[in-house]
């Protein structure tokens, strides 16, 4: 079994699997817009590495809807 | 030169070092496409035509309708059912006789989009949809003209600067997708979309005048619910099918 690690997500704590990747937390956190915008510890990650990035203790996970009003 | 009187007019913004006479003159050449006459380009095409920016072009497709007017200020009651593009180009001449307005009734697409530019050295993003936006983006990629991007929901906006060939496109951001469904209009709060349309306005005098663009491959996010603005920096996408940044 592993422990499960700490990290933060849109501001708030969250424990997940160390295997998580961007993907999972976005399965998981019922992230369904197609336009979303994620930012990893302040860093912009492009859509077609959120299956291949993984999270570390502390990290910051920011799902950011985007403002296509006018 | 300046006239006289456009040397009073603008007297306050040539002050200002990065301005001055030589920067005034600049945008009184300059020409920048405005699609959109909603939120944004109501504050948009105000503050640019104020600003003594010498040519706008204003393109909307849409009628003055009665639940606008809770934020596109540029139009009024009496404006009603006008065309946007009509209503909006009567007040900018009143506010400026200097800045040449062309109005343009019309929807943007990829079919008459360049036409449209013409020879425009800004394209202003004050649409309301994704799908618009994607129109802009690659008519910025094809004509290597700068894309000022903003948008607008309730409370929250962003906004970025796309320049071609140098930073991220809108879809490096925003990879195309068939839309399954359109989306309802969000809603909106006038201030919002001033704030938005106001930052955009900022970038727009920059690119105009030469300054360096201050959102050029970064997003800026601000949130009226918590007065907070943050900025994350967005680089090109590798796999962006649109601009096709090479690997690495
Ligand atoms: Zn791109």
């Amino acid at each position: 079994m592993s422990v499960c690690i700490r990290i933060t997500v849109n501001g708030l704590p969250e424990e997940v699997s160390p295997s998580a990747t961007l993907a999972d937390l976005i399965d998981r956190f019922r992230e369904m817009d197609r336009d979303l915008i994620v930012e990893h510890n302040g860093r912009f990650v492009f859509p077609q590495d959120y299956a291949s990035t993984g999270v570390a203790p502390n990290d910051r996970v920011e799902f950011i809807h985007p403002n296509f009003g006018g | 030169m300046l006239t006289e009187e456009e040397a009073r007019r603008y007297s306050r913004q040539v002050a200002l070092p990065e301005i001055g006479v030589e920067g005034q003159l600049r945008l009184a050449a300059g020409r920048v496409m405005v699609v959109g006459l909603g939120g944004l380009g109501s504050i948009a095409a105000y503050y640019l035509a104020a600003a003594g920016v010498g040519y706008l072009k204003l393109i909307d497709r849409d009628r003055v309708a009665v639940e606008n007017l809770n934020r596109q200020i540029l139009h009024s009651t009496f404006d009603l059912e006008r065309p946007k593009p009509e209503s909006a180009a009567e007040k900018l001449s009143r506010l400026n006789p200097h800045c040449r307005i062309e109005a343009v009734h019309t929807a943007i697409e990829d079919s008459n989009a360049a036409a449209l530019l013409a020879d425009c050295d800004v394209i202003f993003d004050a649409t309301d949809n994704r799908e618009t936006r994607q129109v802009l983006n690659r008519l910025s990629l094809r004509r290597q003209v700068p894309f000022v991007y903003g948008g607008i929901s309730g409370w929250e906006g962003m906004a970025s600067t796309f320049i071609p060939g140098r930073t991220a496109c809108f879809s490096c951001l925003f990879p195309p997708h068939a839309e399954t469904a359109k989306p309802a209009p969000p809603p909106v709060l006038g201030p919002t979309a001033g704030i938005v349309a106001s930052i955009q306005c900022l970038e727009t005098i920059r690119l105009l005048v030469g300054c360096v663009p201050q959102l050029a491959g970064r997003l800026l996010r601000f949130s009226g619910l918590t007065m907070e603005f943050r900025k994350l920096q967005i680089d090109r996408n590798p796999g962006c099918p649109v601009c096709g940044a090479p690997a690495g």
